[in-house]
């Protein structure tokens, strides 16, 4: 990657972990938006594997610590999502929107199941209401802001087509 | 990071907060704050909202019950012989001014055509027409309306009529105090009460307070312009006369001067009488009284003079629980007769 690219992709993910601390409070929906996924991907596809899950860690550091508990499994599920979304990086490359929001709303997902279960957030019936019905509702929500995002940003990515 | 115990995890979290994340968290208190300023503000606005309504549902509550108040008093003022009504007034927005009213009484309640319609400030109307459950009420401001009137201090006579001329002037509830004698005139502010003349209306009911004298043809009576004590549009509850109250009349009840003097004169009366009834009472039982001490000295007297035995008198007029008279006490130096 390009040090141009680099620094776009940069710009690209600090404009969405804004809008994860300022527009999502703003909102306060129960299914809620999350950008730093969105911005995890964008970033992660970018790279490789491994750096793709220490740019998790470090964004799940960040989101953990603004946690009331449970610090390090936001970490940890964004260590895995990096890491998956790097590896995967030819299918989420494609240049269909409808595709990449769908592997937000995975990606999404599967964070919210290792948050929710490693974290020991929520028990029984809580926890499957969370993972059954909230987590997807939050992850389709994200992954509609991330189609909407990449759409608006992408004369500043310049995504390369598959 | 994860298998780490609480304890050890939360100082790397606050360190995180203090340093790297701090820009984030600001951002993310300050997204908060606009939040809660722009929830608060609505329901900042939904309670002003609320607490206007509530005032203006408590200012019309206030007048309502400020007229139910003074309507309890006229009701318990009467005493008898009346029905109460809920005015209701009619929203047709082509009438200029209010001249009728329905009444939530009807003949079954004891509502007669021509019943007196009055509220706690005096005169409103009479009933037009009675159905069984509702009534029609014409008001003072009705052409037909008309009713004899007098001066607080009963010096003036007239008669009481809607003052068409307040229509086009824009003062439009006002009356007119026609054939007054030329010889009475009545200055502004001058009580006009009911003055029970012609079985409509009974004597004494408040009707409103003279402004000026009007300018007429007539040269023998003076015409005067009357402010009516009730407004109609403030009517909400009134109540009906029955025909026996206006036949017995209503007394002191709107406290006008005129009947003032004649409910005094009649208590003096009233005085006077019992004062009378108690000193012919007493008159009558001291002469019987006498006539009873003579009647038995008499009869004494007699017997004495026959020689015949005289028995100790017992005092009739003795009364249980009270000592007998000292002239037959026991006691007495008196000695009795064997």
């Amino acid at each position: 990657m390009s040090w141009t690219g680099m620094a776009r992709t940069v710009i690209v993910c600090a404009i969405l972990i804004v809008l994860h601390f300022t527009l999502r409070p703003l909102l306060a929906w129960r299914a809620s938006v999350d950008f730093l996924i969105v911005a995890l991907l964008l970033g992660a596809v970018r790279l490789r594997p491994g750096m793709g899950a220490v740019y998790g860690f470090a964004l799940g550091l960040v989101a953990g610590s603004l946690d009331v508990g449970g610090f390090g499994a936001a970490a940890l599920g964004m260590s895995l999502v990096g890491f998956g979304a790097s590896w995967l990086k030819a299918v989420f490359f494609a240049d269909n929107l409808a595709l990449n929001g769908f592997f937000l709303f995975i990606a999404k997902w599967l964070f919210d199941l290792v948050f929710l279960l490693v974290g020991h957030r929520a028990h029984g019936a809580e926890l499957a209401m969370q993972l059954f019905v909230w987590s997807p509702l939050s992850a389709a929500v994200t992954a509609v802001a991330g189609v909407i995002a990449l759409s608006i940003l992408r004369p500043l990515m310049e995504m390369r087509t598959a | 990071m994860v298998v780490l115990k609480d304890e050890d995890r939360e100082p790397i979290a606050s360190g995180l907060r203090r340093s790297l994340v701090a820009p984030l968290v600001s951002l993310q208190r300050g997204a908060e704050r606009w939040r809660n300023a722009w929830v608060s503000s609505e329901q900042y606005q939904t309670t002003i909202d609320s607490l206007s309504l509530r005032g203006a549902n408590a200012q019309a509550m206030r007048s309502e019950n400020d007229q139910l108040r003074k309507l309890i008093g006229l009701g318990s003022r009467l005493a008898w012989g009346f029905v109460p009504a809920e005015a209701l007034h009619s929203t047709a927005q082509s009438e200029e001014l209010v001249t009728t009213i329905t009444l939530t009484a009807g003949s079954t309640a004891g509502v007669r055509r021509y019943s007196p319609v009055v509220a706690p400030e005096g005169i409103v109307g009479m009933i037009q027409t009675a159905d069984p459950s509702m009534s029609i009420a014409i008001l003072y401001t009705h052409p037909d309306f008309h009713a004899s009137a007098m001066s607080a201090d009963g010096a003036g006579f007239g008669i009481i009529y809607p003052h068409n001329a307040g229509v086009a002037s824009g003062d439009a509830y006002t009356l007119e105090m026609r054939g007054v004698p030329t010889k009475v005139t009545l200055k502004p502010g001058t009580a006009i009460y009911t003055a029970g003349l012609g079985g409509v209306f009974p004597r004494g009911i408040t009707i409103g307070t003279v402004i000026q004298e009007l300018k007429t043809s007539e040269v023998w009576t003076r015409t005067y312009l009357v402010r009516p004590a009730v407004t109609p549009s403030k009517i909400t509850t009134v109540l009906i006369l029955t025909a026996q109250r206006v036949t017995q009349g209503t007394g002191n009840v709107w406290g006008g001067a005129a009947v003032n003097a004649d409910s005094a004169t009649r208590r003096i009366a009233a005085a006077g009488d019992s004062i009378a009834r108690q000193a012919a009472q007493l008159e009558a039982q001291a002469r019987a009284a006498v006539l009873d001490s003579v009647r038995r000295a008499t009869i004494d007297s007699v017997r004495r003079s026959l020689g015949a035995f005289v028995p100790p008198q017992t005092d009739t007029s003795r009364v249980a629980g009270r000592p007998p008279r000292d002239s037959l006490r026991p006691d007495s130096g008196r000695t009795k007769r064997p």
